[in-house]
């Protein structure tokens, strides 16, 4: 059976503030796989997905990005949402007034290009809320104000539940969270992880992949991914740091 | 039943012509007079003036206008209400009363029967004068005319014709809103309305007032009309007022607002506009809290859209030991709108443990907008806790882009964040079912008269 691709990225670069952080990344996702991305804080992971999600500090100088066929670079970032690429972010921002489940309706509304009836949403969403274990007092928060740092990740991974991208980025989504919330936020992204959608953890920890099993995991280093393999590359990794890839990445550099 | 006149308003003549017309008592043609003559003192504000920088008062001129008179309502059962009226009343399942003026159809009110057994007065001010002159006019007495008030609001003083008397007994506590409306109409155009708002509430009692001036949307607009109004409100000992006011009118109209409050010994006043403009805004709020355990919280709403232009000035005044004040104005400018907030903290020597604060936000929703915030603080006691913070700039760009980045376009995405950046001040007002009121008027003006789910949808789960 052919594989089909969901995301092509080759020799992507890219600048922040005309400081060049990714230095030709080369990465496909197809159709099923979970990809696991793992590097140390400030190797370029983040503004991979900020990059993808097309943040406008993020200029891309050089590549290309496919995503489901199309060219990714020229859409909007709410175009890409729309067509389902999705961001669940290590930081999301607080946008006090609006309650979460007025912002819940709109985005569901965006992405499926139409209003949903009331009663329809509130079923569907209550369904996701009670796998996530989410209390019903969340709808009625302003979005993510004064939320800790595992509500913030449980909310983000309940938009991706509503939102069903065909391409999903995680950013760091298991920082900060408990033993608990860690648990609950993997089996939430098992769940949703299908045979035609694919998804990229970006992660420094390995504790997530106890949960969520990787089809391939890449190493990421100044800008580049500089080692790729299987779910046994996170136990190597987790076993003798990252320290061992530099090593063997200045090596190959050398040759 | 509408009595109108050109009127020279400087003429001292225009008073005495007034009170004659009227039949009214001396001692109202008295007061009349005095707060005339402070007004003829007065100097006419320029743009250049102090709390009117960035106004256009220069285009009054106040030998040029007509004035109306509206008449006394009566009583009825089912006032007959024009349609932005009714479509606010709509929002209130219990009230206590309402009180209608306008040029164009009857004046009418009604009034709760058992809150009328109770003593509470609700009326217009005419009929007030007559009917419980024992009541209203010491009030209409007494009230300072100073120069401070600045001369469009004296004038209102000198010159209403038109207005609402809401006196509330002592403990005797209103749970239902009460409301007043006047119908700015084409008759109008051109012209100059005064309306006189007076609210008394006694020892330990109660009450909400919702006031708005209002226009069937497209009405009224041509010549620019004069629309100066004076209120005063008394809280006395332990009484509480909530008093919520919707400034929407046609953009022929120029506006001129002066508000005082006087708030007692553990009396609090609650305070809402909603500002949605017209040519020109400008209102002074002035809340004195006089005696220990007096609070007062102010909030305002401003939404300016095209060439509207506004002027909020808040002057508050702690004059007794342990008062508290809270102020918060949130102002939000599109295409080239402009406003300008000055916000005026005075704390006497005496006001030992006094709790100020004062927030003024402003988001600039286009680059031609323009918001000026100048907070003023004028402290004389040493024992004191008085907080302010000011803020103008445009919608944050990391709020827009996570919205973006869940599919909303950039405009939906900051329609939104103006939305919430506006509940968050309307959830603080303490008045029953005002949220989802104000939250459609503020929804509409935003998204656009067609896009009515979504005007109704996003404060619905406010309250």
């Amino acid at each position: 059976m052919s594989k089909t691709p969901i995301l092509v990225i080759k020799d992507l670069h890219v600048e922040v503030e005309g400081k060049e952080i990714l230095k030709g990344v080369n990465l496909t996702v197809n159709a099923g796989e979970i990809h696991a991305l793992m590097g140390r804080n400030g190797s370029g992971k983040s503004t991979l997905s900020y990059t993808l999600m097309g943040h406008p500090r993020y200029h891309v100088t050089k590549g290309e990005i496919s995503y489901k066929g199309q060219d990714l670079l020229s859409m909007s970032t709410d175009e890409r949402s729309r067509s389902g690429m999705y961001l669940a972010f290590q930081y999301p921002v607080a946008i006090p007034g609006v309650s979460v489940s007025n912002f819940l309706r709109a985005t569901v509304k965006a992405r499926r290009g139409k209003d949903v009836p009331v009663k329809e949403f509130r079923k569907e969403l209550k369904e996701c809320m009670a796998k996530l274990g989410v209390k019903d007092e969340f709808l009625s928060r302003y979005v993510n104000d004064g939320f800790s740092g595992g509500e913030k990740k449980r909310l983000e991974i309940l938009q991706m539940a509503l939102l069903k991208p065909d391409m999903a980025l995680l950013d760091e989504t298991d920082s900060g969270l408990d033993i608990d919330a860690l648990r609950t936020v993997a089996e939430g992204i098992n769940a949703l992880s299908t045979k035609d959608n694919g998804m990229l953890l970006i992660t420094h920890y390995q504790r997530m992949l106890d949960y969520v099993t990787p089809t391939f995991v890449h190493v990421m280093q100044s800008g580049q991914i500089v080692k790729s393999g299987g779910s046994e590359l996170a136990h190597e990794l987790e076993a003798q740091g990252y320290d061992w890839v530099t090593k063997e990445h200045a090596s190959t550099a050398t040759v | 039943m509408t009595d109108r006149t050109t009127v020279d308003t400087i003429a001292r003549e225009t008073v005495e012509g007034l009170t004659a017309r009227l039949s009214e008592p001396s001692w109202l043609s008295e007061s009349r007079m005095r707060a005339w003559e402070a007004y003829f003192q007065a100097p006419m504000p320029t743009d250049r003036d102090e709390g009117w920088r960035g106004t256009d008062v220069g285009a009054i001129d106040l030998s040029k206008l007509k004035t109306y008179t509206l008449s006394k309502t009566v009583q009825c059962e089912k006032p007959l209400l024009p349609n932005w009226f009714e479509t606010a009343l709509k929002h209130f399942p219990n009230r206590g009363g309402v009180l209608f003026q306008s040029t164009s159809s009857d004046c009418s009110f009604n009034l709760n029967a058992e809150l009328a057994s109770k003593g509470v007065i609700f009326c217009d001010i005419q009929t007030a004068i007559e009917k419980h002159t024992d009541k209203i006019r010491p009030y209409l007495e007494a009230a300072g005319n100073s120069v401070e008030e600045g001369k469009l609001s004296l004038l209102a003083k000198a010159l209403f014709n038109c207005g609402l008397f809401l006196y509330v007994p002592r403990g005797v506590e209103i749970d239902v809103p009460l409301f007043y409306g006047i119908n700015l109409d084409d008759v109008l155009a051109g012209g100059a309305l005064m309306p006189r708002l007076l609210v008394v509430a006694e020892d330990n009692s109660k009450a909400s007032l919702a006031y708005s001036v209002g226009s069937e949307r497209g009405e009224a607009s041509g010549p620019l009309s004069l629309l100066s109004q004076y209120a005063e409100v008394h809280v006395k000992p332990g009484a509480r007022v909530t008093f919520l006011e919707l400034q929407q009118y046609p953009d022929s109209v120029f506006m001129v607002n002066r508000s005082n409050c006087l708030v007692d010994r553990d009396g609090r006043y609650e305070a809402l506009t909603l500002a949605l403009g017209g040519r020109q805004t400008k209102s002074d709020i002035a809340t004195a809290l006089r005696a220990p355990g007096a609070s007062s919280e102010i909030l305002g709403i401003v939404l300016g859209d095209e060439g509207q232009k506004f002027s909020f000035n808040t002057i508050q005044d702690h004059a007794a030991s342990d008062t508290k004040s809270d102020i918060n104005f949130r102002v939000a400018l599109k295409d080239s709108s402009a406003s300008t907030y000055q916000g005026i903290v005075r704390v006497a020597k005496v006001a030992q443990r006094t709790d100020a604060y004062q927030s003024n936000k402003n988001l600039l929703l286009s680059a031609k907008a323009k918001a000026d915030s100048i907070p003023k603080l004028e402290i004389l006691a040493d024992d004191v806790k008085c907080a302010h913070g000011a803020t103008v700039g445009p919608v944050d760009r990391e709020q827009i882009f996570y919205l973006m980045s869940r599919g909303l376009n950039e405009t939906v995405a900051e329609e939104l964040i103006v939305l919430g950046f506006f509940r968050q001040v309307l959830e603080k007002f303490n008045f029953p079912y005002a949220v989802n009121w104000l939250g459609e008027e503020v929804s509409r003006k935003i998204l656009g008269a067609n896009d009515s789910e979504n005007v109704a949808a996003f404060f619905q789960d406010a309250e």
